[in-house]
């Protein structure tokens, strides 16, 4: 369910969480929303803080009281964090701040619904078309051949390829891969894909790292 | 708290003011005593000189009266003895002998008729001779020997002979010298006893003071809420600590309403934002041609950078009216910096320009995270952005009297003067830069809001010096200064 007053962001979100493969039920404000979770039962929630007739953590409380288990993605365009947000934030729910890149969204929402699903084991080796990643020897290989990676790339190359087919923007390999939270001003994470690229994707070979343009990167899945 | 009560006594205000007060307090009784010291010492002798008189003149009577025989000398000189008894000031305890009074008649042509005292009273007739004594009007008398004087009254007789009665001033003196150890034992207690009220009450009082010095300093450093303790009574002090409250109330009440305006600031200016960003999004993929894309492309890039300028335009105004808000959490500098220069490195060596760390031991701060990964990247985007290719760059990061200091170095071409003054305000840039010029401003606030500094100059050898000090986090060691961690740029 996708409660947002705004219909600007209420229509796009729609439509490419749609795309995304999900199916959508939207509400406008929180005595919608109410309705709508008393009908019918939600794997994710995404709630918007600045909600016409209610504080979206009330109506998030409320939901809760309801006996509405399902993860919530929060969205807020408020400078700060609100201290009950962070706890919501404990109890395993998330947060965005406005504006964000769609990929991002698409990825907290996928690690909510992880999160809830059954565990499926730690996975120790990772496979991409002919790229096969050792999680345990950190070692990767591509067509047979030992790529001579760092440490660093490895871990980007991991990250990649854990979100294979799914763009990824820069913040977002900036947040995983290195632990650094900024919007990047200047190309540093394009230089390390760069030299990334020069490594996995050797002459002859079909390129696996691919730029979207305008989004992040994407590892290609097929 | 406990680190401060613990400094010692002697450096505190109630010392001092108590000090002051007992001196003030001792001086007042020194004249209070040098006065009844005196006050006393003239009355003694007043009294003692109303008896000589009454008793000089009893034995003038009775030498006048009696007949000069052979019994004439035994019954002045039993008289004379039982007034020595009545002396005044008499000690008690003191043995009969006395040596305390004489009593001398001289004849006409001044010799010796009649002695009764101790010796053979040769000496104190010697003595009066040098001294003219008037009848009625006791005067001091010193005889050698004797190191206390001796008062004495005299009387002339009507056959013409002189009578002198003489009283030692050693009772006087010994009444005297008790009173006076009395009286000094008894001020000095007084003394004691009024500098401990004095230290107690100051300190009671200005404990509260400290109290209100010390909720004030973490007030103004973390959060605005609290309030600095007040007491029920209506004193100076109580009025200092409604005061404050007062206005702290003020500033919290002006800094809700600044959150209030960047709030509604950010929101009204975000959720178009989202808006534009997520249609011009969703426009991308149905786009295959690479020429059609790059105007989205640059449309989206071009609203990140205006989200960005926003965040730091309001991080900035909230941080220089000193009401930026922090989520503090532990940070090591030693593990996020050599994450930042390992990110920071691949571009360095892409434009030719080369970085190294120097990280001595954990360094840690509480701050927010989010806020201090963005001053750092600002600061290696400066250098990645405004320095010449063949540069080298050098972060140092070190412990050093309870800041995290980071200092950042270059070799290039420096800050242009007359720009070093203004750096760290906003919209200065250089005139290169292709920057908002909000930079440096933002590392500044950053800085600031976690109670640091910041410092920018020209090295003396030439290139930049930035050094950012932050507070360590409280219960880190600080490290030994260690001169081999104050790198500077090889040239």
């Amino acid at each position: 369910m996708l409660v947002e007053d705004e219909s600007d962001i209420q229509s796009f979100l729609r439509r490419s969480l749609e795309e995304a493969g999900y199916v959508v039920d939207c509400a406008a404000d929180g005595k919608t929303a109410e309705k709508l979770a008393a009908e019918h039962s939600f794997d994710v929630l995404i709630v918007d803080l600045g909600l016409p007739d209610q504080d979206g953590i009330t109506l998030i409380l409320r939901l809760r009281q309801m006996g509405v288990q399902a993860p919530v993605l929060i969205l807020s365009a408020r400078r700060s964090v609100d201290d009950r947000v962070r706890g919501l934030e404990q109890g395993g729910d998330d947060y965005l701040t406005k504006p964000f890149a769609l990929a991002e969204l698409l990825a907290r929402l996928r690690n909510l619904l992880k999160r809830n699903a059954p565990g499926a084991g730690e996975l120790t080796r990772l496979r991409v078309q002919d790229l096969e990643l050792d999680l345990l020897r950190r070692e990767a290989i591509r067509a047979g051949k030992l790529l001579p990676l760092t440490q660093q790339e490895f871990a980007l190359l991991e990250y990649l390829c854990r979100n294979a087919g799914r763009v990824v923007t820069r913040s977002m390999i900036l947040d995983q891969v290195w632990g650094i939270r900024i919007q990047p001003e200047t190309n540093v994470v394009d230089v390390h894909i760069y030299r990334l690229r020069g490594k996995v994707d050797g002459k002859g070979q079909q390129p696996l790292i691919r730029t979207m343009r305008g989004m992040g990167y994407v590892l290609e899945d097929r | 708290m406990s680190s401060k009560t613990a400094r010692p006594a002697l450096r505190s205000a109630a010392w001092r003011i108590s000090l002051w007060a007992t001196l003030a307090f001792a001086c007042g009784t020194i004249v209070v005593f040098v006065f009844l010291q005196r006050f006393l010492a003239h009355d003694i002798q007043r009294r003692t000189d109303a008896w000589l008189s009454g008793e000089v003149e009893v034995l003038g009577d009775v030498a006048e009266r009696t007949p000069k025989d052979a019994l004439y000398d035994r019954v002045v000189g039993e008289v004379a003895e039982l007034a020595s008894r009545e002396v005044p000031n008499r000690d008690a305890g003191a043995t009969l002998s006395n040596d305390s009074v004489f009593f001398l008649q001289t004849g006409r042509d001044g010799s010796m008729e009649l002695w009764v005292g101790a010796g053979n009273g040769q000496a104190t007739l010697a003595a009066i001779r040098k001294t003219t004594i008037l009848p009625d009007q006791p005067t001091d008398l010193h005889v050698s020997g004797f190191a206390i004087p001796f008062r004495v009254a005299s009387d002339q007789i009507a056959d013409g002979t002189r009578i002198y009665l003489g009283l030692s001033e050693r009772d006087e003196l010994r009444v005297l010298h008790r009173l006076s150890l009395r009286f000094f034992l008894l001020s000095l207690s007084l003394i004691l006893f009024g500098f401990l009220i004095v230290f107690l009450a100051t300190r009671r009082m200005l404990s509260h003071v400290r109290g209100i010095t010390e909720a004030a300093s973490r007030i103004g450093h973390s959060d605005l809420t609290t309030r600095v303790p007040t007491t029920n009574r209506n004193d100076e002090i109580a009025q200092l600590a409604l005061t404050l409250n007062h206005m702290l109330d003020r500033i919290e009440s002006t800094v809700h309403q600044l959150h209030t305006i960047t709030d509604t600031l950010a929101h009204d200016l975000r959720s178009p934002l989202t808006a534009i960003r997520g249609k011009l999004e969703m426009s991308l993929p149905g786009v295959s041609d690479e020429a059609a894309a790059e105007p989205i492309v640059a449309a989206i890039d071009e609203l990140d950078r205006l989200t960005d300028f926003l965040n730091k335009s309001l991080d900035v105004a909230e941080a220089q009216a000193d009401a930026l808000r922090l989520t503090r959490e532990e940070i090591n500098l030693c593990e996020l910096l050599p994450a930042m220069v390992d990110l920071y490195e691949p571009s360095m060596t892409e434009r030719g320009l080369s970085i190294q760390l120097q990280c001595s031991g954990p360094v840690k701060v509480m701050a927010d995270a989010a806020l201090v990964h963005r001053m750092i990247a600002n600061l290696l985007d400066n250098e990645l952005k405004h320095l010449a290719p063949g540069m080298r760059v050098a972060v140092a990061v070190r412990a050093e009297n309870g800041f995290a200091i980071l200092a950042m170095e270059d070799n290039g071409i420096g800050f242009e003067p007359g720009m070093l003054e203004h750096l760290f305000e906003a919209r200065v840039k250089g005139r290169n830069s292709s920057g908002h010029g909000l930079g440096l401003t933002f590392v500044h606030a950053v800085a600031r809001a976690h109670g640091g500094t910041v410092t920018a100059a020209n090295r003396s050898g030439g290139g930049a010096r930035i050094v950012v000090a932050l507070p360590l986090a409280e219960g880190s060691a600080t490290a030994p200064h260690n001169p081999a961690a104050s790198l500077s740029v090889a040239d």
